[in-house]
C-alpha cells in the first residue's frame, strides 16, 4: 500500500513538476537515439501504411526495420477500454520503464485523443520537427493541440463526413438528383425542416433516425459539455434535441433507433424510404453494405452534399509520447505522412483514403475524369475537400465520448416512448454523475 | 474403549500439521493473487480516488463519505444502489427459480434407473452447449433476433399476432424476460450436471432398500434424495445467487449498457461499471463491492442457515 | 389380478417416459437453435450480416474460414494453442488443489479447521471485478503482461470450487474410510491421491469442465494483460477482428472464430463427462 502510494505520488510530482517546466526544454538532446521505437495501436490499418511507405524492411506482422532502428507494434484491442487501459498503464510508467520500452508513439482517436493531448505525456511536435502545417486540413491540428496551443501530434487521413441521399427519393421530393440543386434545397436545418415535410407529403422519410444528425450538431457547438466544472447543454444540442423530438413526432425520421441498429441500415436498401444519411467516404462500404447489396440494394442511386453544417466522423491521430528516445523519428514519421506528397498521393490512390494533405486532395477533386460508381460516377473527393475546410475541433472536452453517447442512449428512450423527457435528461444526467466524479451536474 | 480415545488423542496431534500442509498452497496463491487486490478494494472504499483524464486524483480520505454518496437520492429521485439491487435480484429470480426446477427434474430423469432414459450423452451435451458460447456472443444473438426488424418480429407480423412490430429491448417485461431466459438457458445444463454427479455421490445401496421398502418415487426424492442432496444442493444454489448478484455481460450487451427502459434491468455490477470504466472510480467503486460483498454474506449465511436447519 | 397392476405400471411408465422425451426434446431443440444460428452467421457475409437476419445459410462458410486463418492479427493455431495451455492447466490445478484444500478442512482437525473453511466462503463472495482491477494493477508494475502463468497460478485459490468439493466430500466421504486406509499404514499424501480422489471423480471432473470452459471464453483478465500475438488467447483474438479497422472489418470472419472456438470445449466435454456418468463411491465403499 504504501509504495502504491509512494508511487502515485512520485507521478503526480512528475507531473506537476512537467507542468511547471514545460516551455523550456532543459535536457540537452542525447546524441545517441534509441534503437527500438515503440508504437502502440489498436489495429494495424496505420501500421499496414507504415509497412508500406515508410519502413525499409519487414520483419515480420508486428516489426519492422528502418535504418537501424527496429519498429515495433504493440497492439491492444479497443473493445472494453482495454487499449487505454494499457496505454495509461504504459504512460504513467514512462518515466521508470528501460529506454527501449518506452513508448515513443501511440495512436488515439478523436473520442478521446483530448484526454493525451492535454496531459503532459504527449509532447510538443514543433520542438521536435514536425514545423510545416501549412497542408494539413485546420481541424486535424486542432485536435492535436492542448489548451495551451501547444501541438502534440497530427492525423494522416481527414475524415470529412457529407450529407449522402438517394437520387431516385430527391428526385421525387425536390425534383431533382443534382448535387449542387440539392444542397441547395438542404444548406440549412430551416430548409432541411421545410424539405422534410415535403418528403412526409409524398411518403418519404427525411432521415432513418435522429441519431444521424446528432454529429452534425454535436460538431459544430458553440461551448463545451464541461464549462467550469459543471455539465451543461450547449444550444446546438439543445437544437438537435428538439429536432430529434420534432422528426420523431411529426413522423420526418423512420424511426428512433441506433446508429448500428439493423432497423437503421435497413433504410438503405431499395426497399427503404429514408431519403437523407450522413457520413465520411469510409462510411459507403463500411455502412451501407445493405446498399451495395446486388438484389435489395440500390448501388450507384445515391450522391452525396454538404449538408446543412459541416462535420467529421471518425479518424486517427500519431501523438508524441514524452519520454520518447527516438524524437526524430517521430517527427520524421510524422512529416511523412502529412507532407510527403508522393506518400499521401498513394494514400488516396492505393489505400482509399482522404489525406491529410489538401494539395494532393485537391488535384483528384479537380480530376474531372474521376468518378465514384457509387455515387452514380459523382467525383465525391470535390465535396469532401470543400467540406474539410470548414470542419471544426473546438470547444472539446475529455468527457464528450461519455456525454455524446450517454445523452444519444438516454434520449433515445425518450424519442422511444419509455420514458417522458424530463426522466430521460435526469437519467442522463445521472449517469454523467456517475460516470465522471470531477463533473458537477445539476 | 481406553484404545478409542487413545488413537482418538494420536489423531488429532498427529494429523493436524497436514491439514496445514493441505491448505497451503490455496492460501499462498490467494495472498498474492487475490487478497492483496482485494484489500486494496476496501482499502480505496474510504478514498477519493479517480482518473480525471490521464490525471489521478486523490487518494485523499473521505471516511464513509462514498458509502453516503451511495445512498443519496440521484436526480431521477431514487437511491441508486437500492434500485439496482432490486433489480438484480429480481433478474436473478426470474432465471434462477425455472433453472431450479428443471435442472432438478431433468437431474432426476437422467439417473432415474426407472424410466432409464436413451441418448443420455447427447441431451446431457446439448443441455450445457448454451454455456460454451461466450456470454456476450450469446447476447449478440439475442439483440438481433428480438431486433424491431429481427426473425421474431418477422414471424409475429407473418403471422398476424401483431399489425405492428413489437420493441422487446424497450420495455421493462419484455427486456427483463429476455435476460431471464439467457440466464436459463446457459445456465441450467450446468445445474443439472452438478445435481447430477451430487445424486450419482448417493450410495445406491440406500435406494434399493428403500425400494424393497416400497417406498414410492416421491418419498424416495425427499425422505433420501434431497437429504443427501442438500450439500451440493445448497452449494449450486449459494453459487447461482452469487453468480446472480455479479450479473453482468448479458444485460450490459441487451440493453446498450444503461438498462433500458428507465434503468430497470440495470445490474449492481453495470453500475460498478459505470464507476470503473471511463474514470477509474477506485473509491465509489470499491465502496459497491464492499457493500455486495456485505449483502452477499448476509443472504449466504440465512440460505445457509435455512436451508441447513431442515 | 397382479397382471392389471403390471400393465397399468407399464402404461403409467409409458406415459412419464413420453412426458420426459418431449420435455428433453423442447429443451434440446431450444439449446440446438442457438448453435444453428451461430452456424448460421458464420456462413454469412459482412454485408449479408448487416443486411438484418435470416434463417438461412449465406454460402460464405469457406471465405469466412479462409479469410480468419490468414488474418495477420491473429493466428488460429496459436490462439487454441494458448487457450488450450492456459484452459487445461487451469482445470487441472484448480480442481485438484480446490479437492486438497476442501479435504485439508473436512478430515483434519486443526486450530482454526472452522476459521479457515467460513473465511474461503467469504472470499467466495467478493465480486471478481474488483480484484481485478488491482491485479492489472500489479502486472503492469512488475511486468508481468504477456505471461499466460499469470492467467493459470491463480486458479489455484478458486474458493467456488474448493466450496464444491467441500460440499461433496461432506455428501460423499465417509471418515471412517481415511481412518481404515491409515490402520494399513498409508501415509496422509497417498491416501488423498489414491483413495480420495478417485472418491472425488465425479465431482473432478464437473469443476474440469467448468473451469475449462471459464477460462476458456474468458476474455476481461487476458485482454488486458495480453498484446503479444504469440500469447493471446482466442476470445482476445475475437476481440481484435471486432476491433480491426473498416477495411478489414468482417463480422463473418467474427462468427466464424466463435464458432471454431467452441468446437474444441465440446470434444473435451464429451471426453470428461464420460467420469460423470458413474458415480464411483459406492464401488469404493464396498471394494
Amino acid at each position: 500500500m504504501k509504495k502504491l502510494l509512494s508511487a502515485i505520488l512520485a507521478v503526480l510530482m512528475v507531473v506537476s513538476l512537467a507542468a511547471c517546466t514545460k516551455p523550456v526544454d532543459p535536457e540537452p538532446k542525447p546524441a545517441e537515439e534509441g534503437k527500438v521505437f515503440n508504437l502502440w495501436t489498436w489495429n494495424d490499418e496505420f501500421w499496414g501504411f507504415l509497412v508500406k511507405y515508410y519502413a525499409d524492411e519487414k520483419v515480420d506482422d508486428f516489426t519492422v526495420k528502418k535504418g537501424d532502428v527496429t519498429i515495433k507494434r504493440t497492439t491492444y484491442v479497443s473493445d472494453n477500454m482495454a487499449y487505454q487501459d494499457a496505454l495509461d498503464a504504459a504512460l504513467l510508467a514512462q518515466e521508470t520503464a528501460a529506454a527501449d520500452d518506452k513508448v515513443d508513439m501511440f495512436l488515439a482517436e478523436a473520442d478521446y485523443i483530448i484526454k493525451y493531448v492535454d496531459s503532459s505525456a504527449t509532447m510538443d511536435v514543433k520542438s521536435i520537427g514536425v514545423t510545416d502545417f501549412s497542408n494539413t486540413y485546420k481541424y486535424t491540428v486542432q485536435a492535436a493541440t492542448d489548451s495551451k496551443g501547444v501541438v502534440k501530434g497530427v492525423s494522416f487521413q481527414c475524415c470529412p463526413s457529407a450529407l449522402i441521399y438517394r437520387r431516385s427519393i430527391a428526385k421525387e421530393v425536390l425534383g431533382t438528383d443534382d448535387p449542387t440543386a440539392v444542397q441547395e434545397a438542404l444548406s440549412s436545418w430551416d430548409k432541411f425542416d421545410a424539405v422534410a415535410e415535403t418528403a412526409k407529403g409524398k411518403g418519404y422519410y427525411m432521415i432513418a433516425t435522429p441519431m444521424d444528425t446528432y454529429r452534425v450538431f454535436s460538431n459544430n457547438v458553440t461551448s463545451a459539455w464541461v464549462e467550469n466544472g459543471k455539465l451543461t447543454f450547449d444550444a446546438n444540442i439543445e437544437a438537435w434535441m428538439a429536432q430529434a423530438e420534432k422528426y420523431v413526432k411529426e413522423g420526418y425520421a423512420a424511426n428512433a433507433s441506433g446508429v448500428w441498429d439493423a432497423e437503421k441500415t435497413n433504410e438503405m436498401f431499395a426497399s427503404g424510404k429514408s431519403m437523407c444519411f450522413f457520413g465520411p467516404a469510409w462510411y459507403f462500404n463500411f455502412c451501407m453494405g445493405n446498399a451495395q447489396d446486388p438484389e435489395k440494394g440500390c448501388f450507384g442511386d445515391w450522391a452525396i452534399c454538404m449538408g446543412p453544417q459541416a462535420h467529421f466522423w471518425g479518424g486517427t491521430w500519431m501523438l508524441a509520447a514524452t519520454g520518447t528516445d527516438n524524437p526524430t523519428m517521430v517527427a520524421d514519421i510524422m512529416n511523412t505522412f502529412i507532407n510527403n506528397a508522393d506518400v499521401c498521393e498513394k494514400l488516396v490512390k492505393n489505400e482509399a483514403q482522404f489525406s491529410n494533405n489538401q494539395i494532393v486532395n485537391n488535384k483528384l477533386a479537380a480530376d474531372s475524369t474521376y468518378g465514384n460508381a457509387f455515387l452514380g460516377n459523382q467525383n465525391d473527393v470535390t465535396v469532401f475537400a470543400e467540406l474539410a475546410k470548414n470542419i471544426k475541433f473546438e470547444h472539446i472536452t475529455p468527457y464528450d465520448q461519455g456525454c455524446n453517447e450517454g445523452l444519444q442512449k438516454y434520449f433515445q428512450e425518450y424519442l422511444k416512448g419509455e420514458v417522458d423527457k424530463d426522466t430521460a435528461i435526469a437519467n442522463f444526467k445521472d449517469y454523467i454523475k456517475t460516470a465522471y466524479p470531477s463533473i458537477t451536474v445539476e | 474403549m481406553d484404545k478409542k480415545q487413545k488413537t482418538k488423542e494420536k489423531r488429532s496431534i498427529s494429523y493436524a500439521k497436514w491439514g496445514y500442509i493441505f491448505i497451503i498452497p490455496f492460501f499462498i496463491v490467494y495472498a498474492i493473487f487475490t487478497l492483496y487486490p482485494q484489500i486494496l478494494t476496501v482499502y480505496n472504499s474510504f478514498f477519493e480516488y479517480y482518473r480525471d483524464g490521464l490525471n489521478i486524483i486523490g487518494p485523499n480520505f473521505v471516511g464513509f463519505g462514498n458509502y453516503a454518496k451511495l445512498f443519496t437520492p440521484n436526480l431521477s429521485g431514487f437511491i441508486p444502489i437500492v434500485k439496482y439491487t432490486v433489480n438484480t435480484f429480481i433478474l436473478w429470480v426470474m432465471g434462477a427459480v425455472p433453472q431450479f426446477i428443471i435442472a432438478m427434474l431433468l437431474a432426476l430423469f437422467f439417473t432415474s434407473t426407472r424410466l432409464n432414459i436413451k441418448g443420455q450423452q447427447f441431451f446431457k451435451t446439448v443441455i450445457y452447449m448454451p454455456n460454451l458460447i461466450m456470454a456476450s456472443a450469446f447476447s449478440m444473438l439475442f439483440f438481433a433476433m428480438f431486433s424491431k426488424v429481427g426473425p421474431v418480429n418477422q414471424i409475429i407480423l407473418a403471422s398476424g399476432w401483431a399489425d405492428q412490430a413489437i420493441d422487446f429491448l424497450a420495455m421493462k417485461v419484455t427486456v427483463r424476460s429476455l435476460i431471464a431466459l439467457m440466464n436459463f438457458l446457459m445456465w441450467f445444463g450446468n445445474t443439472t450436471i452438478l445435481l447430477m454427479a451430487g445424486i450419482q455421490g448417493i450410495d445406491e445401496s440406500l435406494f434399493e432398500s428403500a425400494r424393497l421398502d416400497g417406498s414410492s418415487s416421491t418419498q424416495v426424492f425427499f425422505n433420501i434424495t434431497m437429504p443427501l442432496l442438500m450439500p451440493i444442493f445448497i452449494y449450486v444454489f449459494i453459487t447461482s445467487m452469487i453468480g446472480g448478484i455479479q450479473m453482468f455481460d448479458v444485460p450490459q450487451v441487451l440493453t446498450n449498457g444503461i438498462g433500458t427502459p428507465n434503468n430497470t434491468s440495470m445490474t449492481l455490477i453495470m453500475y460498478l461499471n459505470t464507476f470503473l470504466g471511463i474514470s477509474k472510480n477506485y473509491g465509489m467503486a470499491g465502496a459497491v463491492s464492499v457493500l455486495l460483498f456485505i449483502m452477499t454474506a448476509i443472504l449466504s449465511t440465512f440460505v445457509f442457515k435455512t436451508i441447513s436447519k431442515k | 389380478m397382479k397382471k392389471d397392476i403390471n400393465t397399468v405400471a407399464a402404461i403409467k411408465l409409458l406415459i412419464s417416459r413420453l412426458v420426459v422425451y418431449g420435455i428433453l426434446i423442447f429443451l434440446t431443440f431450444l439449446c440446438l437453435f442457438f448453435f444453428y444460428l451461430m452456424f448460421i452467421n458464420a456462413s454469412r457475409s459482412n454485408a449479408q450480416l448487416q443486411a438484418g437476419f435470416t434463417m438461412i445459410p449465406g454460402g460464405n462458410t469457406i471465405k469466412n474460414f479462409v479469410n480468419a486463418w490468414h488474418d495477420t492479427n491473429i493466428s488460429i493455431p496459436v490462439g487454441m494453442k494458448n487457450s488450450f495451455i492456459v484452459a487445461s492447466l487451469s482445470a487441472v490445478l484448480t480442481s485438484y488443489f480446490s479437492a486438497l484444500t476442501a479435504y485439508g478442512t473436512y478430515v483434519y482437525d486443526f486450530k482454526y479447521k472452522k476459521a479457515v473453511h467460513l473465511f474461503i466462503l467469504a472470499i467466495m463472495m467478493i465480486p471478481s471485478q474488483v480484484s481485478a482491477v488491482g491485479f492489472i494493477q500489479l502486472a503492469f508494475k512488475y511486468h508481468l503482461t504477456n505471461k499466460l502463468w499469470m492467467l493459470i497460478i491463480p486458479s489455484i485459490a478458486a474458493p467456488s470450487v474448493y466450496f464444491y468439493m467441500r460440499q461433496y466430500l461432506e455428501a460423499t466421504l465417509p471418515l471412517e474410510m481415511v481412518e481404515a486406509a491409515r490402520i494399513d499404514g498409508s501415509n496422509e499424501f497417498r491416501i488423498f491421491n489414491e483413495i480420495v480422489l478417485p472418491i472425488m471423480k465425479p465431482a473432478i471432473a464437473v469443476q474440469m469442465i467448468f473451469s475449462f470452459v471459464g477460462s476458456w471464453n474468458n476474455y476481461f483478465m487476458p485482454s488486458l494483460l495480453l498484446n503479444d500475438l504469440q500469447k493471446k488467447t482466442v476470445p482476445v483474438m475475437i476481440a481484435t477482428l471486432r476491433s480491426a479497422d473498416f477495411t478489414k472489418f468482417d463480422m463473418g470472419k467474427v462468427y466464424m472464430l466463435m464458432v471454431m472456438a467452441i468446437l474444441p470445449v465440446m470434444i473435451i466435454y464429451v471426453i470428461l463427462s464420460k467420469s460423470i456418468i458413474k458415480g464411483v463411491t459406492s464401488g469404493s465403499v464396498k471394494g
